[in-house]
């Protein structure tokens, strides 16, 4: 028997088929019904916007690893998916480099230069999202004729359109609750369908890609305090950002806690912070800016939450541990 | 019956049992030479008790150490002793070996005589276990006697019949066909122990062992069947205590010492068949399976039989691309050499074909999913001991308690990224090893 072309690798010699680029590949598959309903209601605008992005993030990805020397990463379609989770960040009829500097600087900055996937501390997508807000008056200062740089498919008459949360903080006459959570244009792209996202996200449990721990404690959290503050919890919930940075942000494998505990209460304090900004603070991307400040306390709630070993004697007080004994007959 | 199972951590993983789980035990026919390695256990070496041109018989003692950490090593044919050198181990490198050259005769091993353990005293019993070379079967190879010779008495036996590797089924197959024996050797080291209670753990999906098994336990004092949950490492030491006996283990203090003693049901019979006819470990029944093996099935081989000439038996042609693992697919060591020999503690020989080999993965940085974190069986973050181990931070590796590891292999099994964890574990081991000796010279 010919034994020298044996193949010899380390155990366990069984692998399940997970693999990051299918886990990303699924993320964007439960994109697919939100984005639908954006383009049903924007049109060109939200097509274009979205191959903006993510083009863009293809390109940067590219570009990012070439000038570092490493393999490209584009099998992972993790640059895919944060193209299209940054257009999903912008109203439609947003300029449409906006949606391409804030996807440069998701994938280029957030990401590659943190260090590529893994790496990175905060939401690549939130990070370019909310960059565009912080640059903007740079961009002003820049030139105003750069806003009239803008892409035109004609009228779309859901656009001008004030969106629900700043008709709700303004105390506006409200939509309907239910055509709040089916659809309803307004804001964001995400922002059009919260049912349309809840859909996307019972296909990642499904799954197996994300775990509830985050997504009920945020929501739970927002419920409750809009609640105390005397306001209807569900114009809340189904406003804004909150089902996509529930669902889909905040549950980002790299960039939240690992620990179900310490996912437990990075949900509830997102879900304080989401509150606070609304009722207190100013209403605009206050998800996003929630998450990401609990991204930055991730490091401390894994320390916080650090579980012990399964045979530490810390578990098991009971048993005499050999030479403690006798450390303290000693002391 | 109450199924039961361990709390934390796990995962199931396809069991692939159906090549053999039915097919029952036969007798692999003797091969005309074997190679004995005078070390087949955890412990001291033995020395080699015969010389080059001795003739020996089955069963023949050849090999002793007065280590009491050891266990002798018996001739598993009769014939005359060619040669007593190093050879292939499986383990890579070479060990000190006996090649015994077969004389034709039958080499079936016959009972001098047949002894009611009953009437021997404990002394008697641990000595018969001794002489016998009895070693952990389910892959630890530690010796029997040293297991069971304990000064005060231990509350549970535990046998360990959860079979939770894919693809074994020599355990199964022994429950199944000789409960009897199991049942036997049960009482015999639930003596040596001082205990009164027995827990054997069978995986549910071998409800004919569960059955053959509780049948002869009825009339037995102390002695439970426990079926347990299908759920891998679930015949891991520390997990099978949990589940049988509600037992924990704790780091750095010995089973015992927590109140259980654990063996391989397979071990048992064979403490049985040591005690009752004086046979020694001289040859064991082990799985030949994979796919694509013509005659797969639970074989009776002889210590020292090579691994090649028990594929060929088993009607293996080429293994071009194939990767042949010794043990179970979850830890089980790949094989490169098929010169080496079968010895004590091997329990299958795996045959994956082509489409499940995966030769060189190309692997990613983690990217935190925290699925390792969730099947850890032991607790641990197999995520950050990857990381560490890969970019040898060994005073990381210690914090993050490395040495908890068993080695189960789920984080590699289960790893998005294909990051092959358990195998950075294991390289950075001896280091960290070396590391606390230095620690505990000072």
């Amino acid at each position: 028997m010919d034994n020298q072309k044996l193949v010899f690798t380390p155990a366990p010699h069984l692998k399940d088929e997970s693999t990051v680029g299918q886990a990303m590949r699924d993320v964007i598959i439960a994109l697919i019904p939100v984005s639908l309903v954006a383009v049903y209601f924007f049109k060109f605008y939200a097509v274009f916007m979205i191959a903006v992005c993510m083009a863009t993030a293809v390109i940067t990805e590219w570009a990012f690893r070439k000038a570092k020397g490493k393999k490209t990463n584009l099998g992972d379609y993790s640059a895919l998916l944060t193209g299209l989770l940054v257009a999903l960040c912008f109203p439609a009829t947003a300029r449409w480099w906006m949606g391409a500097l804030a996807t440069f600087i998701a994938v280029g900055i957030a990401k590659e230069m943190m260090g590529g996937i893994g790496w990175n501390r905060f939401n690549p997508a939130l990070f370019g999202r909310v960059a565009i807000i912080v640059i903007a008056p740079i961009i002003m200062l820049i030139g105003t004729n750069l806003l009239s740089l803008s892409a035109n498919f004609g009228a779309v008459d859901v656009v001008t359109r004030a969106t629900p949360l700043a008709m709700l903080k303004q105390g506006m006459q409200m939509p309907s609750i239910a055509k709040l959570f089916v659809a309803y244009p307004g804001g964001a792209m995400s922002e059009v369908s919260p049912l349309a996202l809840l859909l996307g996200a019972a296909y990642l449990f499904y799954r197996g890609h994300i775990k509830w721990h985050i997504p009920v404690s945020i929501l739970a959290t927002v419920a409750v305090l809009t609640l105390v503050a005397g306001q209807n919890p569900l114009y809340h919930l189904f406003t804004g950002g909150i089902f996509l940075g529930a669902f889909f942000m905040a549950t980002d494998w790299v960039t939240c806690p690992i620990t179900d505990k310490g996912k437990l209460i990075f949900g509830v304090a997102i879900g304080v912070l989401i509150v606070l900004f609304r009722v207190v603070l100013a209403p605009t991307e206050g998800v996003a800016f929630s998450i990401l400040i609990m991204n930055a306390f991730v490091p401390l709630i894994e320390k916080a939450t650090r579980r012990v070993s399964y045979i530490d004697p810390a578990l098991r007080r009971e048993v005499a541990i050999p030479g403690q004994e006798r450390a303290t007959a000693k002391g | 019956m109450e199924v039961k199972t361990f709390k934390s951590g796990g995962a199931h993983i396809p069991h692939y049992k159906s090549y053999t789980e039915n097919k029952p035990i036969t007798r692999m026919a003797a091969p005309d030479e074997v190679i004995i390695p005078l070390s087949q256990h955890l412990g001291a070496p033995c020395e080699p008790l015969v010389k080059v041109g001795d003739k020996v018989e089955v069963g023949q003692k050849i090999g002793d150490s007065n280590e009491f950490i050891s266990a002798p090593v018996h001739a598993s044919i009769s014939g005359t002793v060619t040669a007593i050198e190093p050879r292939p181990a499986y383990t890579g490198g070479e060990i000190m070996s006996v090649i015994i050259k077969s004389d034709g005769g039958p080499q079936e091993f016959v009972a001098k005589e047949k002894r009611d353990p009953e009437k021997m005293s404990v002394e008697e019993l641990r000595q018969a276990i001794r002489e016998a070379g009895i070693v952990g079967m389910g892959g630890a190879a530690f010796p029997t006697h040293a297991n069971i010779s304990v000064k005060k008495p231990v509350e549970y036996l535990v046998l360990n019949g959860a079979e939770c590797e894919p693809f074994l089924t020599c355990d199964h197959r022994q429950m199944v066909e000789r409960p009897y024996e199991l049942v036997e050797g049960a009482k015999i080291l639930m003596r040596c122990i001082d205990s009164h209670k027995c827990r054997i753990g069978i995986e549910e999906n071998k409800p004919d062992a569960i059955q053959a098994v509780s049948e002869k336990a009825r009339d037995a004092a102390g002695i439970e069947v426990v079926p347990l949950a299908v759920k891998y490492p679930q015949g891991n030491k520390d997990q099978l205590i949990e589940a049988a006996a509600g037992k924990f283990s704790v780091r750095g203090v010995r089973s015992s010492d927590v109140g259980c003693i654990i063996r391989n049901v397979g071990t048992t019979i064979a403490c049985y068949d040591a005690v009752a006819s004086g046979k020694p470990s001289m040859e064991r029944v082990v799985t030949i399976t994979g796919p694509t093996v013509p005659k797969s099935g639970n074989y009776i081989i002889k210590i020292g039989t090579r691994i090649g000439h028990v594929l060929k038996e088993c009607g293996v042609e080429s293994l071009d691309g194939y990767k042949v693992v010794l043990g179970g697919p979850m830890t089980g060591m790949a094989l490169t050499d098929l010169e080496a020999g079968v010895v004590k503690g091997v329990t299958g020989i795996l045959v994956l074909p082509p489409d499940m080999v995966q030769e060189e993965v190309a692997y990613s940085d983690c990217v935190r999913c925290g699925k390792c974190v969730d099947h850890c069986p032991m607790l641990l973050y197999p995520n950050e001991l990857s990381r560490y181990a890969e970019a040898e931070m060994y005073d990381a590796l210690m914090e993050w308690n490395i040495m908890d590891c068993m080695e189960c292999g789920i984080c590699s099994y289960i790893c998005p990224a294909q990051r092959p964890i358990v195998h950075f574990i294991r390289m950075a081991k001896p280091t960290i090893r070396k590391m606390q000796r230095a620690a505990a010279g000072k």
